[in-house]
């Protein structure tokens, strides 16, 4: 088990030691995705604003709450970052097959690229979300810090999330798809534009056992309604950690076999 | 002392069924000793194979296809992971394999010599010494701002042979010799290889071109069936 950490560590030190190359690759990245479109990168707050925009003017009438665009507004960008991560972490071992089986570079350096890459991204969209919070009059409260928190909380589970759904994606190929299947309904199953009110039922179910519901909360909860998600918070934290636990193991024990399976 | 030491090197992998709904894995290894054991497949690349190199040495690896020679390399280069037997390298290891591997289209040919440098290990002081070396030897002139993608297929072989060769290696590894270019380049690439590979304190060369080998090794490892035939001077090889 000692061996197994070790070996882990040793590749999580390696990476980090090279962060001037995902930190460059990942610019690279973001600057190539949108390098031959007139607004660049600004798409991705564009996307967002369509999004956003459009689930408030649609179902702010019946969800009749004032709270309600701040709801979307936060609840959306934590959604898809979390959604986007998922999805692209699958394939990750699978899209540097050419780099993992030609040079040493530490599987850490390739989950730290997407990770930054991923946040990259996100900054365009939470640049809409504050303009968002602050247009539709949500105050600007000491409970924002705690979101801050929540925020933070989420980045730092990103590079566990994306090891274990990367390690997944090498092994079992169809998790591909099995993913991407099911992150088109999560919108549908997480309360992302729906609001809880504590009735049972279906929605109930999706409500509490969905771990997304969550790390949407302890964004949201604080800046919607000025209070802070303990439960929420310990879930998370708890979540986290298990991610964290698992990634260890998926480092430890599979980064020298990842190279056979690709 | 920089040297490489390999006593009954093993790499036998699990050939695993893929986890797929597919109703087949049509997965086959590109070489190797494929064996069943308790309902599984493995792979033996690598069996028992043991040589000892100090400096000055320049090894040829022979052997047919699917014989070991990448995986030997890419053993000793750290990408596969020994299963068995020991490794000991003393030296810093430079591998010439894919120098084509990782240029960004988008990125101009200078913005690629920096990330290449980077995935190379090279601090940026390294990477700003090394800068205007690199585009002299690549003769990109005025090009080295363009985009990678702009430039032709000679243009982006000679900027490659010119970042993958523009370092001081203590053991170089090399699959196939590399050459680039049109032919007044590839006179100057050629000249460039044969500087390095006697530079390097050890080199090993896995080719087919036996007058190359003639030519450049001293020792002769010959795989075959991913165990060593035959291990001794190039002189008794080719004699």
């Amino acid at each position: 088990m000692m061996k197994l950490v070790r070996s882990a560590f040793t590749d999580i030190g390696h990476g980090i030691r090279m962060r001037r190359v995902w930190m460059a690759l990942a610019q690279e990245d973001i600057g190539d995705q949108h390098r031959r479109t007139a607004l660049g990168p600004a798409w991705l707050l564009i996307n967002y604003l369509a999004f956003a925009g459009t689930f408030i003017v649609i179902f702010g009438q019946t969800a009749q709450s004032p709270d309600y665009p701040a709801y979307v507004a936060i609840g959306l960008f934590v959604f898809f970052y979390m959604i986007e991560v998922i999805n692209l972490s699958v394939s990750l071992f699978t899209r540097e097959e050419s780099f993992i089986k030609g040079t040493t570079l530490p599987l850490t350096v390739y989950i730290m690229r997407m990770t930054a890459q991923s946040a990259i991204r996100a900054c365009y969209a939470f640049a809409g979300c504050i303009a968002l919070l602050l247009l539709s009059g949500t105050p600007v409260t000491s409970f924002w810090l705690f979101s801050g928190a929540g925020l933070l909380l989420i980045l730092l589970a990103t590079p566990a999330a994306i090891t274990v759904f990367a390690t997944l994606g090498a092994f079992f190929p169809d998790m591909n798809f099995v993913v991407q299947n099911i992150t088109r309904l999560a919108i549908f199953l997480t309360p992302v534009f729906w609001v809880h009110q504590n009735e049972g039922g279906i929605q109930g179910v999706f409500y509490y056992w969905n771990p997304l519901t969550y790390f949407l909360e302890i964004a949201r909860v604080p800046v919607v309604a000025g209070e802070v998600p303990l439960r929420s918070f310990a879930l998370c934290i708890g979540m986290t950690a298990v991610l964290w636990g698992l990634a260890i193991f998926c480092l430890g024990r599979f980064r020298k076999q990842i190279v056979f399976v690709l | 002392m920089v040297s490489i030491d390999v006593e009954n090197l093993e790499l036998r992998y699990r050939l695993r069924q893929k986890l797929s709904f597919a109703p087949t894995d049509r997965r086959i290894p590109t070489g190797g000793r494929i064996e069943a054991a308790g309902g599984r497949r493995y792979v033996t690349a690598l069996d028992g194979v043991s040589f000892s190199l100090q400096a000055g040495d320049r090894l040829g690896l022979v052997g047919p296809n699917g014989a070991g020679k990448t995986t030997l390399l890419k053993v000793l280069y750290g990408i596969y992971e020994p299963t068995g037997g020991t490794v000991a390298i003393n030296g810093k290891v430079d591998a010439l394999f894919n120098i084509n591997l990782g240029f960004r289209r988008e990125a101009t040919g200078r913005r690629n010599i920096e990330l290449r440098g980077l995935i190379n290990g090279w601090s940026q002081d390294e990477i700003a010494a090394r800068m205007e070396e690199i585009i002299a030897f690549s003769e990109l002139g005025d090009f080295i701002d363009m985009p990678f993608k702009t430039y032709s297929q000679g243009m982006a072989a000679r900027l490659a042979f010119s970042i993958a060769t523009s370092f001081q290696p203590e053991i170089l590894l090399m699959d196939e010799w590399i050459g680039a270019g049109d032919p007044p380049f590839q006179e100057k690439a050629r000249a460039r290889m044969k500087q390095m590979s006697e530079d390097a304190a050890i080199l090993v060369l896995a080719s087919h071109n036996m007058a190359l080998l003639q030519s450049t090794c001293n020792k002769i490892l010959n795989l075959e069936n991913s165990r060593v035939k035959w291990f001794e001077e190039a002189d008794t090889y080719f004699g």
